[in-house]
């Protein structure tokens, strides 16, 4: 038994250890909610306001990420952009993790046909391309966050529900779960002592990739056009308006590609396997 | 008699030293067995004599095999001996097959790739090979379509296709039940009398009693004792190997059956099961008293387990009907579970398990104390998870989570096959104990036909071989066994 104990003791330093990869990611995460958020109490300038003197003005002291081509100030449209996808992107990680759990448990639980309709549910959700969805809504109701938001939850609640529907399968049949049913716990305690412990650093994993997809799938619908119409400052919106100017101004152009490359890089980071 | 394989001081590195030197000589035709506990070190010593330790780890001193002197401090030497002079029969053999080969293909290739047959003449082999372990009409199937008894063949004849006179036998009998460990030792027993050497790798005590030849018992990485098998076993030296010995149920003290008395907490009626198609068990009738203790034996696979749990209603039977006496509530009847780490939650310490059963039920927390100083539980454990305690420290804590419920009924579904023999007893000695002290039925399942002999007030048996049922009113299953 001596060396079972030293094993598996030394596996959860292991686990309690944070890799490199996700403490940069947590890092990068925070430096830029904290310039998303504190940019407007430091920095009241409002992000549609045009001055038409200063277009495509590169950096300085009084305004350190320079103007677009209206004369619109980059900083201030770089955080309120930064604002609307990180926003979008919780908004609609927690729409799509919500029900996708919930839903996964209950077809992993009651098993039978409730199991049978919910994965046809999703299989069908799965089956429409994703993109295509928002759009659809996009065009139903254009120039809403709210459609995006619908669009991109209604993609991934699938991903969540099919991980804890295969999860709780396991684990319900376990004689760890019949042993605390017979010393008389309800589901709830099962949820909570057993199911939970065991899909949530799942959930984290998936969530921060479905957060970087969700963040893309904005700004690509922004750069095709179909997303949040302008002025709305919107990171794939601002990379169309600025593409025009990409030779007289390229810092301009630049600022929201960095952006979201290290944003997504950033929750990759987070979700990245564990190095093994 | 020159020996096939010599092993001088050989010991085991990770960051300190883990196995002491140990030097064995293995001879044709007499068998050689290591016996350990788990964590013993005995598997650790085997694989630095045949090469194969894992990455980490290293070993020092030398192998002469086949009159070739390896060092094993380099560790490279061993490669163009696997197979050809030195192999291996793996752990449950079932889990080594590749499942989408069939079993004479696997067989085949050794003669093939290992000794560089043609593809006809290495099937030939292999068919014959078969032939020979009562396999012929198994060639053709694939591993999931093989009885565990037949995977175990079939490996065997795999592992020997390569010409490897010496034979290295990792916990053999692992997993299996009776009748099953029966046929390995013959099979094993069958290449050593064809003067094949043959080094077993075991925990279990009386496999090392029928291998006969030489024995050597391990003991957190030291041999303390090594010798002609009957010498050590009949006249142990060690205290350890003393303690055992006696710890094998066969020299349990006989325990004093006491007649059932008072009104039965739980009585079924004609039960009847069945399973894939097949029958286990039908017109099952039972009666528990208060504080008596039934044991149930029977192969693997016959029902007995199942029979537990409709008992205790976590299974619906096919027929007949089980009833708790008035008043009882369905928490009064728990179980123990065969495999203790995956009987509690896995992400939360025990405090916390046992904190949680308190509360649900609005139970005295200041019975816990005594309760762990009953079961030789130290309170440090509780802050564990229940991955970092010894299994049968675990099983303990199941008990001690079932006692806090004052159960009138406890069925234990093979409490201890995943212990070693000392802790078994001490297990086994501590549930009897304390089921008698509160009165709690027990109903005890394993394949151990002298622990539930030695500790029961009364057995039933199932599978078909030898009804036998002391209380008279037990119909036994037709051949429940395929």
């Amino acid at each position: 038994m001596t060396t079972i104990a030293v094993n598996s003791s030394s596996s959860v330093l292991e686990q309690k250890r944070i890799s490199v990869g996700r403490f940069i990611g947590f890092t990068i995460l925070a430096f830029i909610v904290l310039f998303a958020f504190l940019t407007p109490l430091v920095w009241p300038v409002d992000p549609t306001k045009q001055s038409l003197r200063n277009v495509l003005a590169g950096p300085s002291w009084s305004e350190p990420l320079g103007y677009d081509h209206l004369g619109r100030s980059m900083l201030a449209r770089l955080a309120a952009a930064l604002r609307l996808s990180l926003g979008l992107a919780f908004l609609s990680v927690l729409t799509a993790a919500v029900p996708g759990v919930l839903l996964g448990i209950l077809a992993a639980w009651k098993g039978g046909i409730v199991d049978r309709a919910l994965s046809i549910l999703g299989d069908v959700s799965l089956a429409l391309p994703g993109l295509l969805l928002v759009l659809m809504l996009t065009a139903i109701a254009p120039d809403s966050p709210w459609a995006l938001y619908v669009g991109i939850s209604l993609v991934l609640w699938i991903e969540y529900f099919r991980l804890t529907r295969a999860t709780t399968r396991t684990l319900i049949t376990s004689p760890a779960v019949q042993a605390s049913r017979l010393l008389g716990f309800g589901p709830a305690y099962i949820v909570r002592r057993h199911l939970w412990p065991e899909i949530s650093p799942m959930i984290l994993t998936v969530g921060a990739f479905g957060a970087a997809t969700a963040i893309m799938a904005i700004a690509a619908l922004g750069f095709v056009s179909v997303g949040v119409r302008p002025p709305t400052p919107e990171l794939g919106l601002m990379m169309t308006e600025l593409l025009p100017y990409y030779e007289e101004a390229p810092h301009a152009l630049l600022q929201p590609i960095v952006v979201v490359f290290l944003l997504v890089l950033s929750l990759n980071l987070i979700a990245g396997r564990k190095a093994r | 008699m020159t020996a096939l394989l010599v092993a001088d001081g050989v010991c085991v590195f990770a960051r300190e030293r883990i196995v002491e030197p140990a030097s064995l000589s293995l001879h044709p035709g007499r068998p050689f067995t290591i016996l350990g506990e788990t964590g013993s070190g005995k598997s650790l010593l085997a694989q630095a004599i045949m090469g194969t330790l894992p990455t980490g780890l290293r070993a020092e001193g030398s192998v002469t095999i086949a009159g070739q002197r390896l060092s094993l401090a380099s560790g490279q030497a061993h490669r163009s001996l696997w197979g050809r002079v030195i192999s291996v029969l793996p752990q449950e053999p079932w889990l080594a097959l590749d499942p989408t080969m069939r079993a004479r293909e696997q067989v085949a290739e050794g003669y093939g790739f290992v000794q560089g047959l043609s593809e006809a003449d290495a099937t030939r082999r292999a068919q014959d090979d078969l032939a020979n372990l009562g396999l012929a009409r198994a060639g053709g199937m694939l591993p999931s379509q093989l009885s565990g008894g037949m995977a175990q063949r079939v490996a065997f004849a795999a592992a020997r296709a390569g010409g490897a006179r010496i034979v290295i036998a990792d916990e053999p009998t692992k997993g299996l039940d009776v009748a099953r460990r029966d046929d390995v030792i013959a099979l094993l027993m069958r290449e050593v009398a064809e003067g094949g050497g043959l080094l077993t790798i075991t925990h279990d005590l009386e496999l090392a009693r029928r291998m006969g030849g030489d024995l050597a018992v391990m003991l957190n990485g030291v041999i303390i004792e090594q010798g002609a098998a009957e010498t050590v076993l009949g006249n142990p030296q060690h205290a350890y190997t003393r303690r055992l010995i006696e710890a094998d149920p066969a020299h349990w003290p006989d325990g004093q059956p006491r007649p059932a008395t008072g009104k039965p907490v739980l009585t079924a009626e004609g039960l009847g099961k069945a399973r894939g198609g097949q029958r286990l068990f039908s017109g099952q009738n039972l009666a528990v008293h208060p504080g008596e203790i039934i044991g149930v034996t029977g192969p693997s696979g016959c029902g007995k387990s199942t029979f537990g749990d409709i008992l205790l209603g976590l299974l619906p039977p096919d027929e007949g009907k089980v009833q708790r006496a008035e008043g009882q509530p369905a928490i009064k009847l728990q179980k123990l579970y065969q495999d203790p780490p995956s009987a509690f939650p896995q992400r939360i310490t025990l405090r916390r398990a046992i904190l949680d059963l308190v509360k649900r039920h609005q139970l005295d927390a200041a019975r816990i104390e005594p309760l762990l100083e009953r079961l030789r539980l130290a309170p440090e454990l509780l802050d564990r998870l229940p991955t970092e305690v010894s299994g049968g420290e675990l099983q303990r804590f199941a008990l001690l989570r079932v006692l806090l419920l004052d159960p009138v009924f406890l069925f234990a579904d093979e409490p201890t096959s995943r212990l070693d023999l000392i802790t078994q007893q001490e297990t086994i000695e501590l549930l009897v104990e304390l089921a008698r002290e509160r009165n709690c039925a027990v109903l005890i399942v394993s394949h151990d036909t002298e622990l539930i002999r030695k500790v029961s007030d009364r057995q039933i048996r199932f599978g078909a071989d030898r009804p036998e049922s002391p209380s008279g009113d037990q119909r036994m299953p037709e051949d429940a066994l395929a």
